[in-house]
């Protein structure tokens, strides 16, 4: 009787050493890049956002430190508690990872690792992160926060997949709807206003931003003066 | 003969104080603007866009002269139509106040040359505002607040546009802003035609604008039936110019409208003025 119990209990175990393994070898791969210095594109893709592609520096320094530069320009990045870089999509601190299983995307098989930290880190409650196991990358993660809902990031890479730097992420997060009173902002209308939409309050609407990431220089030190200037 | 007319015609204008007052009231709001925006300007804008700054991080010199001037414009392109009316309302009924228009009528000019010679004194002065407003506005702000990208503020949406992008939109945008104000000055000009004092005219004009433009900007489903007719609904056209992409056709749309009004007050002041009996 206890025999199957103690069999199951020692799988789950060894499964959850293993992926707790598959983890650090991950953040050990990600923690090999300490700073960079990336030229970036911005697309937001936002229903009541008009922006075009816009061209930024983005400055990275181990651990948390991180600024996009674009002189004299507006950036709309995800709002403060949703991580632009690698190393905070990875929770840092002490953390039970769990195997969630696989899931096939695309043409390749990902291991699901569920990341819970033990310690409060910033706002995240709970990490899935989508793991290629045979290029040590991460091509998808979700992250539960306290304060700032539920958001997707989704990562593609290409010229620097060896410091599992992508070329490409995109943060894919629940958005409301954006609105002032005409009286107020006397808009000019070129259209009839469409008729008001009885469930439009009830529709989740989503967003997303992507950084294309057209060059990195890695490695090469970056001062801390660039994360202090205005 | 008209050349020389409308010469006379620019001196009366720009000969008269009040002329002047256009000018220095002008410049006189756009520095309050820019001040009370310098020491409160990111509070103002913080409370503009909090259904932004909710859900994203917005990074930049958003506080720009760009902006500043939009806001400017915003604001005063209520209020330089009741300045044009204080000039363009005069331009008939201000003569028939002090006897001269017999003396005038006396010249060898048609009633129609002369009404088309005060109309173009009254466009010159019209053009000669919006080019110091466009000065004073816009080159103070960039002075002020420095350059950066313009983030407009709708009411359903919000467009940004990268500082390379906008220096263009604002010169048709000032043109476009001319021809607006051309409309009112020659609404103006058609009251004149009636008054045999100037501030009749005047205030009829105000009125008239201050009352279209609360129709245009109500929003009540009884007005906006209406609301496509009006002028002063198609004034705000200029902020077309602002959009991603920009829509040529409604900006186009609206331009006509204005061109129409236009023609319709002119030719109503020609036809009325060449009926009229001059009594003094």
């Amino acid at each position: 009787m206890c025999l199957p119990v103690l069999l199951v209990v020692g799988q789950a175990h060894a499964q959850s050493e293993e992926a707790l393994q598959l983890y650090q070898k991950l953040k050990q791969k990600i923690d090999q890049v300490h700073d960079y210095e990336a030229d970036v594109s911005i697309k937001v893709n936002v229903h009541f956002i008009k922006m075009p592609l816009t061209p930024a520096k983005l400055y990275f320094k181990y651990p948390d430190k991180i600024r996009i530069v674009r002189q004299g320009g507006i950036s709309v990045l995800p709002r403060k508690g949703i991580s632009v870089t690698m190393n905070k999509v990875v929770p840092e601190s002490d953390v039970t990872v769990l195997d969630a299983g696989t899931e096939k995307i695309g043409d390749k098989t990902l291991r699901i690792l569920k990341v819970i930290p033990n310690q409060q880190v910033e706002d995240i409650v709970l990490s899935r992160i989508w793991v290629d196991e045979q290029q040590m990358l991460i091509r998808k993660a979700e992250t539960t926060t306290r304060d700032n809902g539920t958001y997707t990031v989704m990562l593609e890479y290409g010229k620097y997949i060896t410091q599992a730097l992508p070329d490409r992420i995109k943060f894919v997060m629940d958005v409301k709807d954006f609105k002032l009173p005409k009286g107020v902002t006397m808009d000019y209308e070129t259209a009839p206003a469409p008729p008001p939409d009885p469930n439009a309050n009830a529709k989740r609407k989503y967003g997303s931003i992507e950084i294309y990431y057209r060059s990195y220089k890695v490695n090469a030190g970056v001062n801390d003066a660039v994360f202090t200037q205005h | 003969m008209m050349l020389a007319l409308l010469r006379t015609e620019l001196f009366k204008i720009f000969k008269r104080p009040r002329t002047f007052i256009s000018f220095g009231l002008i410049t006189a709001v756009i520095l309050i603007i820019e001040l009370a925006l310098y020491v409160d300007g990111e509070k103002f804008l913080a409370f503009a866009s909090q259904g932004l700054t909710a859900q994203f991080d917005i990074q930049g010199n958003i506080l720009n002269g760009y902006l500043i001037t939009f806001i400017i414009l915003q604001t005063l392109l209520i209020h330089v139509p009741l300045l044009i009316a204080l000039v363009c309302g005069d331009l008939l009924a201000g003569e028939a106040n002090m006897g001269t228009l017999r003396l005038l009528l006396s010249k060898p000019v048609s009633r129609t040359k002369l009404v088309f010679t005060k109309l173009l004194a009254g466009w010159v002065y019209v053009f000669a505002l919006l080019v110091w407003l466009a000065v004073a506005g816009l080159l103070t702000a960039i002075l002020l607040f420095g350059k950066g990208d313009m983030m407009v503020l709708k009411s359903t949406e919000v467009v940004i546009i990268p500082m390379t992008d906008v220096a263009w939109r604002y010169v048709l945008a000032f043109g476009f802003a001319s021809v607006a104000m051309c409309t009112i000055a020659a609404l103006a000009m058609f009251l004149s035609v009636f008054g045999e004092n100037a501030i009749g005219p005047i205030v009829t004009t105000m009125g008239i604008v201050v009352v279209l433009t609360i129709l245009s900007t109500l929003e009540i489903p009884l007005f906006n039936t209406i609301k496509p007719y009006l002028f002063t609904t198609h004034m705000v056209g200029w902020k077309g110019f602002f959009d991603m992409p920009v829509n040529y056709g409604a900006i186009g749309f609206s331009l006509a409208v204005l061109l129409g009004y236009t023609a319709l007050f002119v030719l109503a002041t020609i036809w009325i003025f060449n009926r009229k009996d001059i009594l003094s």
